[in-house]
């Protein structure tokens, strides 16, 4: 394929649909969840994208694009070539490759550039994924929790439990140091439980509000009392925590000495320590015992809420902007009759007819970090990730600095007057730190499948150089959607 | 009607593209408003993320039972900066203090609403939105906006500032909102040729998302026009301060209020401002913790009204505060306190009729195990801010009438 300037044919560039009875309808249902009015999207929608996804080649595309972060022509040419269910089977079974420790642990720059690269370079991209995925999920926060070593072990462990089981991944979690610092465990104790994390754990993390009451948070909070922070060598010997001194250049020397420990193997992690432990009696979401962390989240795991909420958030995140009742059900129940085994829950979600249905498609808006990956990936040059980070924030999305403990919001809400322009932006800054660039034929078949609307047609056709035409293609409105 | 703007639009799509698009894609955006509210009065709203303690922002130092329920982080009557002989401000609210000596600060004492929500979301909803049943999908001030002002070609009526996502409470389908995180960064970079192209990719976006792209990008292109035109007049007159304790960045509230000062003086267009300052859910360490973040609201609140009095704006500007929720009266065993109810607002400025209203509630009598009784409908508040300062209709955005809060 040539890389000379391609003319976007008429049919190419009327990628759009004119949207009947049906479509009209369709999108009420959906745009009513993104903008909070039915009533303003269902007068005036008149448009829709023309969905590929009826074919192979379309339908692998939004499969890649949702379960990973992009792909080449060559890595969709392979998977068009299998059956759907098996394509699905091989992403969902990807194991993850290991993100090594950034030399300097305490530099926030240093640890999330390293993911953000590793996003745009592991070829596990669902594993890659998941982490994402997590990180919002089960989120913290870089800044509160003031322990910048610890980013890392919570990165490090979304990859390596990510795809697991959500017992082990709750459990972990409970005991992740970033997260203790982040939602206060790690000063409550049996005299003083604190709240905290009790209360987002069933409200965020697995219930749901309405699924819990005020009591349940305080009896939880008494049994997640008592875990403190403890240091392990690799030989699983215990270290003790690096004092932390009160000169000019403590919180350095400090988190240099975490860097160290870290380096050498030495993990981080939560443990009951009995005398700060509330050894009472609890009666914690109608289960009474001297409940532990392990039995929270058992009991967590045994209430009907918690399948269908996990489903909701990964079928929202992964699928569509509004998933249906009877969907969240059919999938939750697969979800917890395999003992809340991620890959059944995801490889349910990716063979669904909400996730594969053609009304679908384009129905999800890339977040930010998703959309820096994707441009590295799509234009061949993976060391943006310096750029992507300074773009972040007025992207409106900071990695370890979600807005709140519910991290973020997603598809419309990504969309702001400062959020397009800075995804705009970063098109350009890709663009210019780019020397070599891939076919933007190619690439107008591959990752925008085609389907491409007049104003990008316009603009695409008029632009002289093929640095312009990637601008024109990262740009576009097409490629921040997926 | 067809806008200046529908006119420039369809123009560069028909010329540009040479095909056929659909001649109604109609947007909301393009619904323009009648009539705009047409004073020159300007609403700012700073959130304090997270759920700020109210007890130790005003605190009723005499009571004895605050002493009880705060013995490790409260703050005694030699501490506080006594507005009477109950009553004082946290120590760090030394600039605020001497705007309420002054008669520029109002705080309304006991604020909240019935069949409180302990969650920050559900919270965060109830306030945004101006409903404790959480029914409603439009921001108050976006509906206030899209309902009594003309934000249609004026894309800097409406401002989140310092920030990079629209805020729920300005959000509402009809509505342009300017979303400015840093004026530095507010503009198409890349030369002439971007220019013209990035605003020209995002003229009929197609899908559901193609009405809120369109949007968004057309109120960039405005915004950036009209301050392209009027940006340079302002320089502050006042010092926004450049440090903090807080997580040892810069005051970033300082910052964003800056930039609010500068639209206001520059932007005739400007009406309502939002500013947030998050990192009040202080569970652990409240002491220090909001102690820092306090002194970062009083830094830039502060240097705020002093920049609005010297360029000649201070009779335009109130500024009101609001949080999530208040926190529980008995402190936790980590120095900090769990989510609560009730807390004081503070509304600040020259046109605000100063002095502490309301009632400040029982810290015995208690509800839902451990919280205050709110005594002020926050819809009051809002009320007045509607309907007395900018003089726009408050039952229509709120949907009733409350008992009256005078507040200028």
């Amino acid at each position: 394929v040539s890389n000379a300037k391609l003319r976007l044919t008429r049919r190419q560039a009327i990628g759009i649909a004119a949207g009947g009875a049906v479509g009209a309808a369709g999108l009420a249902t959906l745009g009513g969840h993104l903008l909070g009015s039915k009533s303003t999207l269902a007068a005036g929608s008149g448009t829709s994208w023309s969905s590929p996804l009826g074919n192979a080649r379309g339908l692998a595309a939004h499969l890649l694009r949702r379960a990973g972060f992009g792909y080449t022509s060559s890595d969709l040419d392979s998977a068009a070539r299998m059956k759907y269910s098996d394509l699905v089977d091989s992403v969902v079974n990807q194991s993850a490759q290991s993100l090594p420790a950034p030399s300097n642990l305490s530099s926030y720059t240093a640890v999330s550039q390293a993911w953000l690269q590793h996003m745009a370079t592991t070829s596990a991209q669902f594993p890659e994924r998941m982490t994402l995925f997590w990180h919002g999920h089960l989120t913290s926060d870089y800044r509160k929790a003031a322990q910048l070593p610890f980013v890392y072990f919570q990165n490090k462990l979304y990859r390596e439990e990510g795809t697991s089981d959500l017992r082990t991944l709750l459990n972990k979690t409970t005991t992740d140091p970033l997260m203790m610092s982040y939602l206060d465990l790690t000063q409550s104790s049996a005299a003083a439980p604190n709240e905290n994390y009790s209360r987002e754990l069933m409200e965020l993390f697995t219930l749901g509000v309405g699924n819990y009451s005020e009591t349940d948070v305080r009896e939880g909070a008494r049994a997640l009392s008592g875990l403190r922070i403890v240091i392990y060598d690799k030989s699983g010997n215990r270290v003790p925590n690096p004092k932390r001194g009160t000169g000019s250049n403590a919180i350095q020397q400090y988190y240099a000495a975490i860097s160290q420990l870290a380096q050498s193997g030495a993990v981080w992690k939560g443990v009951l320590v009995p005398k700060q432990h509330d050894q009472g009696s609890k009666t914690y979401l109608g289960k009474t015992g001297n409940l532990a962390p392990t039995d929270v989240i058992d009991t967590i795991l045994a209430q009907d809420a918690c399948a269908p909420f996990i489903t909701k958030a990964a079928l929202t995140y992964f699928a569509v902007p509004a998933p249906s009742d009877s969907m969240v059900k059919t999938i939750a129940d697969q979800f917890r009759s395999s003992n809340y085994d991620i890959k059944t829950l995801m490889r349910a979600i990716f063979t669904s007819s909400d996730f594969t249905d053609q009304s679908n498609y384009r129905s999800l808006v890339r977040s930010p970090a998703d959309y820096v990956v994707a441009a590295m990936r799509a234009i061949g040059n993976t060391n943006l990730a310096a750029a992507a980070l300074k773009a972040a924030p007025a992207m409106d999305q900071i990695l370890y600095d979600p807005p709140t403990v519910a991290g973020w919001p997603q598809n419309g809400a990504w969309l702001s007057s400062s959020s397009v322009l800075a995804r705009l932006n970063f098109a350009t800054s890709a663009v210019t730190a780019t020397s070599s660039y891939p076919s933007t034929s190619d690439a107008i078949a591959t990752q925008l499948d085609n389907v491409v609307g007049p104003d990008m047609a316009n603009i695409y056709n008029t632009s002289g150089s093929d640095g312009d035409r990637w601008y024109a293609i990262l740009g576009s409105p097409e490629f921040q959607l997926k | 009607m067809v806008t200046r703007r529908d006119f420039v639009k369809s123009g560069l799509v028909a010329a540009g593209a040479g095909i056929i698009v659909p001649p109604v894609f109609a947007k909301s955006i393009f619904a323009a408003n009648a009539d705009g509210n047409q004073n020159n009065r300007v609403l700012v709203i700073l959130q304090l993320g997270g759920g700020n303690d109210g007890l130790n922002t005003v605190v009723p130092f005499a009571d004895p039972a605050y002493g009880n329920a705060r013995p490790n982080i409260g703050i005694n009557g030699d501490q506080a900066l006594r507005i009477n002989n109950s009553i004082g401000l946290h120590p760090n609210l030394t600039g605020i203090k001497a705007l309420y000596d002054e008669g520029q600060v109002a705080i309304v004492q006991g604020v909240g609403y019935a069949n409180p929500t302990y969650s920050h979301f559900e919270g965060l909803y109830v306030w945004e939105h101006a409903d404790p049943t959480r029914a409603q999908t439009e921001g108050w001030l976006g509906k206030m906006l899209a309902t009594q002002y003309d934000t249609n070609g004026h894309p800097l009526t409406g401002c989140a500032l310092g920030e990079a996502g629209t805020p729920a409470e300005l959000s509402a389908p009809q509505v342009q909102v300017s979303v400015i995180d840093s004026i530095a960064t507010y503009g198409v970079q890349g030369g002439q040729g971007r220019t013209i192209a990035a605003p020209a990719l995002y003229r009929k976006t197609p899908g559901i998302y193609g009405a809120l792209f369109d949007q968004s990008m057309n109120t960039a292109e405005e915004g950036i026009s009209a301050l392209a035109q009027t940006g340079s007049k302002y320089k502050p007159m006042a010092d926004y301060g450049t440090t903090t304790a807080v997580y040892g960045s810069k005051n970033d509230l300082a910052t964003a209020l800056q930039l609010t000062a500068e639209l206001i003086v520059t932007q005739p267009t400007v009406k309502v401002c939002h500013v947030v300052l998050g990192g009040f859910d202080t569970h652990q360490q409240e002491d220090t913790r909001q102690a820092a973040l306090l002194k970062d609201v009083d830094v830039a609140v502060s240097a705020f009204m002093k920049d609005l009095a010297a360029q000649k704006m201070a009779d335009r500007v109130v500024l009101a505060t609001w949080s999530e929720f208040g926190r529980r009266v008995t402190e936790n065993g980590s120095n900090g306190t769990d989510h609560g109810s009730a807390a004081p607002m503070f509304v600040i400025g020259a046109p605000v009729k100063g002095g502490l209203l309301g009632e400040q509630p029982s810290l015995t009598s208690l509800v839902d195990g451990g919280n205050l009784q709110y005594t002020v409908d926050f819809r009051s508040v809002y009320q007045s801010l509607i309907r007395d300062w900018l003089q726009a209709d408050s039952g229509a955005v709120l949907g009733g009438t409350f008992p009256n809060v005078t507040l200028v």
